[in-house]
């Protein structure tokens, strides 16, 4: 079905003696935001890591438009990672390219557009996370980290990427840019773009997700909508799990 | 006396050792070349390579880097010649300086590149660039800059070091204030004005680098600081 942009079947991975994936299955369709949500160690990077192949699952399946990604590519993997935008918890932007270079530099040499074609599809990404043109010609170390993370942001999305994937996208930030960054991924998220996204942000799952999916153990425990996953959590862990972030929330909504 | 006579005693003598300028260049370029050339292939190896060949490029690194300049130039001018490899001077005094220097240089880049982090080369994948464009657009230019003070340095210390070529009669700068030494039957004076002449190539090679270093300067990739010599 072509309505499904991501397939991912009975996915397995172990390192040394430590199985982080036991048999993760779910599909992500266009439009859809789906996001993962778990303790840590439970398996959610890994899981993202393998969709576009920087790490390589021992077994299953995993579909990209219906084309095979794993075990057996029916393309090049960088033809593959081309379609897939990944958004790294560390940012990872390019420490000698500018803000905008950072963006055009994808454009240029893995999708061939002329530097001026790849400069205006830069400045519209670019523009759509709010970075603005007194930062185009910043380098990464002389940007806040909730500006770098947006431009890494507009690093996927200038690519046009089938899907994005995102790694923690704001745990790394200081408390009071999380905010920046999330308005972003909800905007993106309004304009129905095709999303899987790790996080700890409960108040923003709740707001952007279509689905939620709790991971833990190397499995995913417990899928629903958000409603479904706040009133009416199937799992006692799911249970436990919601209610020590809404108690860290009451926590700081007290504190201010 | 000192002062004034000691140069006015090798004035006439100066040019004798200006004229060895030229093999003094060939040895520094030459020598530093030649590890301009291999130090990388050998640092990639070491990085990127087969657990052999990796093992294989830092047993050489490990095995140059023990021995003394001078021993590693007989070797190859006295000791060669036995197993019929029979070089110039010059010629052998280049290869010496070029093995020592491709075992250091082998270091500083391989340094310079394991210390970009994995997110860049990451990030270079998950655009869609194959490992080649990943290195080349996104390591590379990032490890060079890395590697510009450590090049640097050991550009200079090749420069220093091809005085050692005297050893074996390559007629550079050092040989030539030795002869002029000689025959004025004053040591003083040459030696003084051949240290002026190292100094003053080493502080302009490392200025340049400096000029160099910051023009290419980026904030957070380490450059912007000072070379020193």
């Amino acid at each position: 079905m072509s309505d499904i942009v991501l397939r991912v079947e009975d996915l397995w991975k172990s390192f040394g003696k430590q199985t982080v994936l036991r048999g993760v299955t779910f599909t992500v369709k266009r439009g859809e935001v789906k996001v993962l949500m778990g303790p840590s160690g439970g398996g959610k990077s890994t899981l993202l890591r393998t969709i576009n192949l920087l790490v390589r699952p021992d077994r299953g399946r995993i579909e990209l438009e219906g084309i095979e990604v794993f075990p057996r590519p029916a393309m090049k993997i960088n033809k593959i990672r081309e379609r897939i935008g990944f958004v790294f918890q560390q940012f990872n932007l390019f420490m000698h390219l500018t803000a905008l270079d950072n963006v055009r530099i994808g454009l240029i040499k893995v999708k061939k557009l002329p530097p001026e074609e790849a400069t205006r599809r830069a400045i519209e990404a670019l523009q759509m996370v709010g970075i603005t043109e007194d930062l185009w010609h910043k380098y990464p170390a002389q940007l806040s980290g909730g500006q770098q993370q947006r431009v890494a942001i507009a690093r996927a999305i200038a690519m046009k990427p089938s899907i994005i994937l995102m790694d923690e996208p704001t745990s790394a930030l200081d408390p009071e840019l999380v905010g920046e960054v999330l308005k972003v991924i909800e905007e993106l998220a309004r304009r129905r773009t095709t999303m899987l996204i790790v996080t700890h942000e409960l108040d923003f799952a709740l707001e952007a997700a279509d689905e939620i999916m709790i991971m833990d153990q190397g499995v995913i425990v417990e899928r629903g909508t958000p409603d479904e996953i706040l009133r009416n959590p199937k799992h006692e862990r799911t249970r436990r799990f919601i209610e020590r972030i809404l108690r860290r929330q009451e926590r700081l909504n007290t504190l201010k | 006396m000192p002062g004034s006579t000691v140069f006015t005693s090798i004035a006439p003598y100066i040019k004798v050792i200006l004229d060895g300028l030229p093999e003094t260049l060939l040895l520094t370029f030459g020598g530093f070349g030649i590890g301009l050339v291999v130090g990388p292939i050998l640092a990639f190896m070491e990085i990127y390579g087969p657990k052999p060949l990796a093992r294989l490029a830092a047993a050489i690194e490990e095995v140059i880097r023990g021995i003394p300049l001078l021993v590693l130039m007989f070797i190859i001018y006295f000791g060669l010649p036995e197993l019929g490899i029979r070089l110039t001077p010059l010629p052998a005094a280049i290869l010496a300086i070029g093995i020592r220097s491709l075992a250091y240089q082998s270091q500083i880049i391989r340094s310079a590149v394991i210390s970009i982090p994995a997110g860049q080369w990451e990030a270079a994948l998950s655009l869609g660039m194959s490992p080649v464009g990943a290195f080349i657009n996104i390591i590379i230019p990032q490890a060079f800059r890395i590697a510009i003070p450590g090049l640097v340095n050991q550009f200079t210390v090749d420069l220093k070091d091809t005085s050692i070529a005297y050893a074996i009669g390559v007629a550079e700068i050092f040989t030539q204030a030795v002869h002029v030494a000689q025959v004025i039957l004053d040591y003083l004076p040459p030696l003084l004005f051949v240290g002026l002449i190292y100094f003053v190539l080493t502080y302009t090679a490392s200025s340049l680098a400096s000029t160099l270093y910051r023009r290419l300067a980026i904030p957070g990739l380490g450059a912007g600081g000072v070379v020193t010599v």
